[in-house]
């Protein structure tokens, strides 16, 4: 039994391409980093982590470093594969009545009972708002972090201002990576879904029951 | 124990600059070459090697009079300080008499005090490290002298001062003291008053002022910066909440699913080859 064979049957769907998945975990990796650079500055429950990193300096200089590794993602996501950045905002920032009710069937799915989910685009809501949350503390992190590092270029007014919103922009991001995580390879019926991050294909059966319109649109195109 | 206050009558003062000498020699200051600054005074503000400055005025009064204003500023150590609510490190802190103290092993520079004291007192100390070259950053300030408070002596300031224009005792003490004096200095000076602003919790340095605090270079109105408050009384617990439910959540959705859940596993379709289409 060869998997290949399986694939073709099982009709595996291309969802990410591989530069789009490369920009993902480059972000997801810098992210992380970031995470645990900032942490000790964070609360000083993570206190520890200072020694680990060599000190508070050392801390300081690599979570800038990891701040530069950041952006990057973004960039090449702009330069190389524009279509996939195109096609994922154009798809967060359409929201239609399906969309809206996938939040009233979310959470029954959500802790594992059935529920007659509407059918999704090539994005579900749920990855719409996450997406969405995502820029934006992206943004609020970049800017006020910007501020922060080049304090003689900017009003003082900007640099205390930096700190909460630094602050509030970290506190959105780590909340809605706590659920994204999970559900992409922890929750029982979406974790499949994280073969198109790592391999770029999707499972017909999973575009049926996740992404419904998705899955019309592509029967419409004849694949 | 009692709290105790600094009490800086700024009409006592000559200017002669002994608190100055005798802040620098306590702590062991090094002495700090500026620029002119175009005024008898020696510096234009406080800095981490100079933690009191006594500033000079020229004031011009309502009747064309002219004014010489002295005042020794230095950290006012804020019942409700800016520079202890902002630190992530929790690397300042208060004493038991009162002082607002920075705990230099703590510190890592990182300058967020600086930014948010509203009276511009604290600053950054460079050092280097001999041993890897490598430069780091302390914070520093006035200490109200707490090393000398605890083996029961006054503030290295406030004993020297010639004129008694800075005195040193029991809060409730000094503040009748101040209200005392403000009566008698009231008919020379309408605009006196006494500076222990509340917008900060009230200090404990307390000035009688002949005219307006902004005069002497202080703050009208001071007070722990709005940015301040969002960012440790809003944000960051709402952030650490939102954590919490997220987690809560996924541990929750967790067991239910694993409980409950009866339909099939999309990843075991797959991997049993969609035996089941
Ligand atoms: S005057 Fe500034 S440095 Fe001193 S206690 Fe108040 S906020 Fe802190
Ligand atoms: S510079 Fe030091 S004392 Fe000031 S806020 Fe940062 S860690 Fe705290």
């Amino acid at each position: 039994m060869s998997r290949n064979r399986i694939h073709s049957e099982q009709q595996m769907v291309r969802r990410f391409t591989r530069t789009f998945i490369v920009t993902h975990w480059l972000y997801a990796s810098s992210f992380l980093a970031l995470l645990v650079t900032g942490l000790p500055m964070y609360t000083e429950f993570f206190d520890w982590l200072y020694p680990v990193l060599g000190g508070p300096a050392t801390a300081r200089q690599l979570h800038r470093i990891f701040a530069v590794v950041f952006v990057v993602p973004f960039l090449i996501l702009l330069v190389f594969d524009r279509a996939s950045l195109k096609n994922w905002l154009k798809q967060i920032l359409s929201w239609k009545k399906h969309d809206f009710q996938f939040f009233a069937a979310f959470p029954k799915e959500f802790f594992g009972f059935h529920t007659d989910m509407p059918k999704q685009d090539f994005f579900n809501a749920g990855e719409k708002l996450n997406s969405i949350l995502q820029m934006f503390s992206f943004l609020l992190l970049i800017l006020s972090g910007v501020f922060m590092w080049f304090p003689k270029y900017f009003p003082k007014w900007l640099q205390v201002w930096s700190y909460p919103i630094h602050d509030i922009g970290f506190g959105l991001a780590i909340a809605v990576v706590v659920g994204h995580i999970y559900l992409s390879i922890g929750h029982p019926s979406s974790r499949v879904s994280i073969k198109g991050m790592t391999k770029g294909y999707v499972p017909m059966k999973y575009v049926e029951e996740h992404h419904g319109r998705w899955a019309d649109e592509l029967r419409r195109q004849g694949k | 124990m009692p709290e105790f206050v600094k009490l800086v009558d700024v009409t006592k003062c000559t200017g002669c600059r002994a608190c100055m000498v005798a802040c620098k020699n306590w702590n062991d200051l090094p002495a700090e070459r500026q620029e002119f600054q175009g005024s008898i005074q020696s510096h234009k503000k406080t800095t981490a090697h100079t933690w009191n400055v006594v500033t000079y005025t020229e004031y011009e009064q309502e009747d064309g009079s002219l004014d010489w204003l002295f005042r020794h500023s230095a950290c006012l150590h804020c019942k409700e300080a800016a520079c202890v609510k902002v630190c992530p490190e929790n690397a300042i802190g208060y004493t038991k008499f009162g002082s607002v103290v920075i705990d230099s092993e703590k510190c890592i520079g990182c300058g967020y005090c600086v930014n948010n004291c509203p009276f511009k007192v604290v600053e950054l100390a460079e050092y280097k490290d001999e041993q890897n070259d490598k430069t780091y950053y302390k914070a520093q300030k006035c200490t109200l002298c707490t090393n000398r408070l605890e083996k029961n002596m006054q503030p290295a300031c406030a004993v020297t001062c010639p004129t008694d224009a800075i005195v040193f005792g029991e809060q409730e003490a000094m503040l009748k003291q101040a209200e005392a004096r403000l009566a008698e200095i009231k008919p020379l000076y309408p605009n006196a008053n006494i500076y222990n602003p509340p917008g900060v919790g009230g200090t404990h340095a307390v000035y009688v002022l002949p005219e307006k605090p902004s005069v002497f270079g202080l703050p009208e109105d001071p007070r722990v910066p709005l940015s301040a408050t969002i960012w440790k009384d809003y944000a960051q617990p709402i952030g650490k909440a939102l954590f919490g439910v997220t987690t809560m959540a996924v541990i929750g959705a967790f067991i239910s699913n694993s409980l409950f859940r009866r339909h099939e596993n999309l990843e075991q379709v797959e991997n049993e080859g969609g035996s089941e289409q």
